[in-house]
């Protein structure tokens, strides 16, 4: 039962295994500290965790789902969120909760084709709309929309109900297009939307600078 | 595929609006799917807003791809965190004891699964029982009882009746060999002091009675199988310290840090 050799072989295979999440991982903690370093850190604390909490993973689940977790766990412990941050989103979500319930013309550009302006937009502007998301929904539209994970698994590494996850993911998806379009429309995209909706200067002049 | 009109009149317009991100995604099972899909194939104005709720779906997973993907710098980490991280690992695999003279890159866990070796405290200080034991192995006085005359069982026996606790040693397994015993102290305390002989130089062993908890835990705590086995070095020696009910043992041996863990753990498994 306590066979260093044993140990010691199950922990390499460990060692590879985690660490070929080691890159989705890093990109995750990134977007949730902003800077190189303190991603670094977090990263290099989740393995050292999960490392140590070893013992309790279950062979057969899912790895990159657990170190997820050990990730968010990490974050969310140490760089604790403000009081006030909390409230705007938990003020956001029961906002989402209203928004679900309003007509689908009002929501948004959906059945607009200006709507792919997305593939034409700079990296920087797409992370920095990511940056620009409340905690909690930047963290479900990452699990779910990059790393593809399931309204199951993101409950369980966030340990909400699906309900919060879907509430959440709802309404960061919504607030993320609504970013992109801002940008989109700052980069002269997407046109601005009708009736004389005014528009800032920088993007008039830009326009003007295009089309003259 | 016909469509079974009694699907299609379960869902209306707004089911579609409430949980087109759920379906999108794939998280529908057959059945909503169906109801869905039956939906879709008879509301020409659902279809169309799912079409564009899916294309701004794709789009938004692709420009996420594109920003912060794994073919991305935002998505990649640094080679040297890949060796950062692989250092860090291999630091923590290096026995426990030599680690607790290293600084610790995070505060202890506690992860407490059978079997698991865990730092489960750190204290600092002097530790009296462990400093005392040390300094008494170490000025070596004659052994009392010697194995090789009485053998192993009688000096055990040999005990009976001089301290007021039977001391029992654990089980060493085969490669301790009981060199012989003798009256001794840690402190003020009466204790049995065994003498044993390993492959690779040797090991003194006290045995205290402490039904009060009087020895303060200093050093590392580590779990051994059931039991909390505190490691200290000390004066060039590494000591194991654990407790069994009353009884502590106090293990000081030359041996390095394996050694002396394999010594404790073929004992207390």
């Amino acid at each position: 039962m306590f066979d260093l050799k044993q140990t010691d072989l199950t922990r390499d295979e460990f060692e590879e295994l985690a660490l070929g999440h080691l890159d989705p991982l890093y990109s995750a903690a990134l977007r949730l500290t902003k800077n190189d370093r303190d991603a670094e850190d977090l990263v290099q604390d989740t393995f050292l965790r999960a490392y140590r909490f070893f013992e309790k993973f279950e062979r057969g689940t899912n790895m990159k789902a657990w170190l997820f977790k050990i990730l968010t766990n990490t974050f969310i412990n140490r760089y604790r969120r403000s009081v006030k941050e909390r409230n705007i989103v938990e003020g956001s979500e029961r906002e989402a909760v209203h928004e679900r319930f309003v007509s689908r013309e009002a929501s948004e550009y959906a059945a607009n084709p200006e709507q792919y302006f997305f593939d034409r937009l700079l990296s920087d502007d797409v992370l920095r709309a990511v940056d620009a998301l409340p905690i909690d929904f930047r963290l479900v539209v990452i699990l779910a929309d990059l790393q593809e994970f399931s309204y199951k698994e993101i409950a369980e590494i966030l340990d909400v109900p699906v309900g919060t996850v879907m509430s959440r993911l709802y309404r960061g998806r919504r607030l993320l297009q609504k970013q992109l379009a801002s940008y989109a429309i700052l980069s002269g995209v997407l046109q601005e939307p009708e009736d004389g909706a005014s528009i800032d200067l920088e993007t008039y002049r830009r326009k003007r600078g295009k089309s003259a | 595929m016909s469509i079974d009109p009694n699907i299609a009149a379960v869902m209306d317009c707004s089911e579609i609006e409430r949980s087109v991100d759920a379906y999108l995604d794939g998280e529908f099972d057959t059945q909503e799917r169906a109801e869905t899909d039956a939906h879709l194939a008879v509301c020409p104005r659902c279809r169309e807003w799912v079409g564009g709720r899916s294309a701004v779906r794709s789009a938004l997973r692709a420009s996420l791809r594109d920003a912060m993907g794994a073919a991305t710098p935002a998505g990649r980490a640094p080679e040297a965190l890949r060796a950062r991280v692989r250092a860090a690992l291999a630091h923590e695999r290096r026995p426990l004891w030599r680690r607790a003279l290293a600084p610790l890159p995070l505060g202890a866990v506690a992860a407490a699964a059978a079997g698991v070796l865990v730092v489960l405290a750190t204290h600092g200080g002097v530790d009296a029982l462990v400093d005392d034991a040390v300094r008494r192995h170490n000025s070596d006085p004659p052994l009392e009882v010697i194995a090789a005359s009485v053998g192993p069982e009688a000096v055990l026996s040999w005990f009976d009746g001089k301290l007021d606790f039977r001391p029992v040693p654990p089980r060493f397994g085969g490669d301790a060999r009981l060199v012989g015993g003798r009256l001794s102290h840690v402190r003020e305390w009466p204790a049995a002091y065994m003498r044993y002989a390993l492959p690779r130089g040797q090991a003194g062993l006290f045995i205290i009675d402490d039904p009060d908890g009087r020895f303060a835990p200093a050093g590392r705590e580590v779990r051994v199988g059931p039991h909390l086995v505190r490691i200290v070095a000390s004066r060039g020696y590494n000591v194991a310290v654990w407790r069994r009910n009353e009884i502590v043992y106090s293990l000081v041996s030359d041996l390095d840090e394996a050694a002396l863990f394999q010594l404790v753990k073929a004992a207390e498994r």
